[in-house]
This record gives C-alpha cells, structure tokens and sequence, in this order.
C-alpha cells in the first residue's frame, strides 16, 4: 500500500512502501511539484532503487530550478538506503525522531 | 518455501506477503526483513525488465539456514544474465553526474552476505544468504 499527497503543513507526505510497482504513481505526483519541496517520510515503510529514482530525478528537476527537495521524518531503515546509495551527499535529510 | 510469480511489477505486493508468511512461520530473525524485501524487489525486477523474451513465471524459493535466510530467483527460458559481478558506481558523484542505472544491484550486494549465480538449459537461477540485517 502507497499513497503521496500534501498534508496540513503544505509537504509532500508518502506513505507506505515506495517499491518498483509505486514508482509510476510517486513520479506523476511529484512532476506537478515546483519549488522547494518538503517531502515528509515519517509514514513511509520502506523504499527501493525505484523509489530512489523517483527523488533523483525530482530533485534534479528542481535543483535546476534553485529549488530541491528537503527529506524530512526519514525512518532508519530508508536513512540507511539513502547511506548505502550516496543520497546521504545530494539530500539535505532531517531523521525522524522517536 | 517454493512459490511461483508472474512476470509483473503487481506481483511485488504478493511477494512481499509471502515473504512475510514465511519470515512468521519459520521464525526468521525480523531484522533481516528490509534487506531480504530490498534483494528480493531489485533481483525480481531486474528479472522483469531484462529477460523479456520469455513469459515464463519466475520462481521463488526461500529457507532459513544457520543464522539467517537463504532466497533464491529462477528465470526459465532466458538468456545469460548475471547480475553479481560488482558494478562501478560512483556514490560520490555530484548530482547532475548522478543515475537510477544500477543502483538496484549495487544495494543487493551491499546487502548481502554471500551471492551466487548460475547458468544452464536456459535457466538463469540467483541465489543469496544474509545473516545479518544491514538496513
């Protein structure tokens, strides 16, 4: 189960597990985003390569715009992914506190 | 635990339910579920997109061995295809030199402890253990 959508701050809030079969969905989404972008993960269970895909491309979309995507509330488990992958080096990423 | 899927990205969620199945029935450690979800996702995918001649189902076998678990992938019917050779990716680049390409198998090593491919009759099989959760 995946669902992307503003919540009551204005950000860009995932939940859910953001996997290969979801990375469609994310990506039409966030192609309607301009500006800077807060992207809320709190919810957000799990991702994969997919899913790394979807931020990159974003990101890039936005960085040429002076803008980016921030990463907020990211859970452990994806914060380790963002490690493994470098993304640690291209996202400003705030961890989500217990 | 032997199960087949269809070539198909939908297939992810059933995967991942009998993944979880079988963590709870044989009591596999939880914190090697993100890794074995992670390796099983990228290998089933990569599967998927390059192995496109055939529309065999893919095959997914897993066992609890010493420690930890042991998950293989069989494709029927393709071509040589090996994913574990080790991919030059540079996680340092900056972000305009930065790509999706390759990244899926890149992790799957990183989150493996061992990794091993084989080849014959047109039958492309993956297999993996991890023992120890890195994610």
């Amino acid at each position: 189960m995946f669902s992307i959508d503003f919540n009551d701050l204005g950000q860009v809030a995932m939940t859910g597990r953001l996997d290969a079969a979801q990375a469609a969905t994310a990506q039409a989404f966030l192609d309607q985003v301009s500006g800077e972008c807060i992207l809320n993960l709190a919810e957000l269970e799990y991702m994969s390569s997919a899913g790394l895909g979807v931020l990159l491309k974003t990101h890039k979309r936005l960085m040429s715009g002076s803008s980016g995507l921030k990463l907020v509330n990211v859970n452990s488990h994806i914060n380790d992914i963002f490690r493994y992958s470098g993304f640690d080096k291209l996202f400003d990423i705030s961890l989500l506190q217990k | 635990m032997k199960k087949f899927f269809a070539r198909s990205f939908d297939q992810i969620a059933p995967i991942v339910d009998a993944t979880d199945h079988f963590f709870k029935e044989r009591n596999i450690d939880p914190s090697l579920r993100t890794s074995v979800d992670l390796c099983i996702e990228e290998l089933f995918v990569n599967m998927v997109n390059y192995n496109t001649e055939t529309q065999r189902e893919i095959l997914l076998e897993m066992e609890p061995v010493n420690g930890g678990i042991e998950v293989s992938l069989t494709d029927y019917d393709v071509e040589r295809f090996d994913p574990t050779t080790p991919r030059d990716i540079n996680i340092d680049a900056p972000l305009t030199e930065r790509t999706q390409g390759g990244l899926g198998v890149y992790l799957v090593l990183k989150m493996v402890d061992s990794i091993h491919y084989e080849y014959h009759d047109r039958q492309s099989k993956i297999t993996f253990q991890i023992k120890r959760g890195k994610i």
